[in-house]
């Protein structure tokens, strides 16, 4: 039994890596440029539970019918329960040679991402965007296994369980029995620029138009709703820039620089009034959104960051709320 | 009618109306539980308190940050409530606005409007 899977010579399986590690290793195989890394695989997820003997408890404290108003509760129960009990060795002792063999490509205590990626993620349906977490900007080992159980944790946040009341309340069928958690982890990319590339305009469902939502920094304070980014819109037959409002991207996510994880920074005044993205950088964001949407035959919800003029691309889904015109 | 706000349309569109709700805790979340029906709930950057648990019984989101590849508008969309984007609020007093019955229009393009009833 093994728990973890380099990407590169990984075949997508979202059961074993979660919708984000599976979609990961399809942009990897098609020659795109993601950063780096490797995926703790459900087994490790599993295995875990099991061997803290957690599966009893969970089940004990949320039956199928959970009350909203019980879940903070519930929630910080079963984090505690998480917290109390060790990874197995056996896990630990390969996610370190894993991560030894990447710092030898990267250096020593170079920084890593960790990030959650669950099996009910990214499907067509549901993308459970924001509800699970990840950590940036990982140093040691000690940091990175931290991570990883955190994000294991996350799959049981309050935000994570009402989520899955709300999909229940849809009829959709849902166990969260089934559920588990892969862990992708990655080389950090410290962007410049980060954003999210909609291969069809998800605010007026015009699959002839791109949407472009940018910011300085790292991508987590678009996502997070901290800040107003630039929003461009293309028009997807000949790259004709039909918008651009530039926000007030008013704080900047760095890593931080006094140790891991990172910080909010406030934006110099000059780069508020300044898009993010240059022109240069939104034709190959384009023509990358293009291919991407080719490869996967579906409009795409595409996170990307660019580091030293060089784009990464940090996860591709399929845009789950197009209306069939 | 009193045009309050103006920002981006990022979901279904849909005029609906409802009573404003100023939310920036959990505890203010919580406090919405059996409640939330027909609300437009209000947040901003400080906030960052995940609406979710109240998601489904709501009217509409406003957020007075993000646009549409924010998770709040991402999850607006996917259980089709009416939502905007970047709110620039004529008036810095949010809070004032809370219990009065506020309407989201949105205006055929891409923006989205608040308006006092």
């Amino acid at each position: 039994m093994n728990y973890v899977d380099l990407f590169t010579k990984s075949q997508p399986n979202p059961s074993l890596f979660g919708g984000k590690g599976s979609n990961l290793i399809k942009l990897i195989k098609f020659g795109f440029n993601v950063p780096s890394g490797f995926i703790i695989n459900t087994n490790a997820y599993v295995k875990f539970v099991k061997s803290s003997q957690l599966k009893h408890q969970i089940h004990q404290t949320l039956s199928e019918d959970y009350n909203p108003k019980d879940v903070i509760q519930f929630s910080q129960k079963i984090k505690n329960l998480f917290l109390k009990s060790p990874i197995p060795q056996e896990i630990v002792e390969e996610i370190s040679r894993h991560h030894q063999n990447l710092c030898k490509e990267s250096g020593r205590n170079s920084p890593y991402s960790v990030r959650s990626s669950a099996n009910i993620e990214d499907s067509k349906n549901f993308s459970f965007a924001g509800q699970a977490e990840s950590f940036l900007n990982n140093k040691t080992l000690e940091e990175i296994l931290t991570s990883i159980k955190n994000c294991w944790i996350s799959l049981f946040s309050p935000q994570a369980l009402f989520y899955f009341l709300q999909i229940k309340k849809t009829e959709v069928s849902f166990s969260l029995n089934k559920l588990k958690m892969a862990v992708v982890i990655q080389k950090m990319i410290n962007s410049d620029t980060s954003g999210v590339l909609f291969t069809a305009n998800v605010i007026n469902n015009d699959l002839n138009q791109m949407l472009i939502n940018s910011s300085w920094g790292l991508g987590e304070t678009i996502a997070n709703n901290l800040i107003i980014p630039d929003l461009i819109i293309l028009n997807k037959q000949n790259f004709q820039i039909l918008k651009r409002i530039i926000g007030k991207k008013g704080k900047k996510s760095i890593p931080n620089p006094e140790g891991s994880s990172t910080i909010l920074v406030e934006t110099k005044l000059e780069l508020r009034n300044k898009c993010s993205v240059n022109e240069s950088q939104l034709r190959h964001l384009y023509n990358l959104g293009l291919q991407i949407e080719s490869k996967f035959s579906y409009p795409q919800d595409i996170e990307w960051a660019i580091e030293n003029e060089i784009i990464y691309i940090l996860q591709s889904r399929p845009i789950t709320t197009l209306i069939e015109k | 009618m009193e045009k309050i706000g103006e920002g981006l349309s990022c979901s279904t569109k849909t005029e609906v109306t409802g009573e404003l709700v100023y939310v920036q805790t959990i505890e203010d979340v919580i406090s919405l539980f059996d409640n939330a029906t027909g609300k437009i709930c209000i947040v901003d950057d400080a906030g960052i308190t995940t609406l979710s648990p109240i998601l489904s019984e709501l009217s509409g989101t406003v957020c007075t940050t993000g646009s549409a590849g924010s998770h709040l508008a991402i999850v607006s969309r996917e259980f089709g409530i009416p939502n905007i984007m970047g709110i620039n609020f004529f008036s810095d007093d949010i809070a004032s606005l809370n219990g009065k019955k506020g309407k989201i229009v949105h205006d055929g393009e891409d923006k989205g409007i608040l308006y006092l009833l």
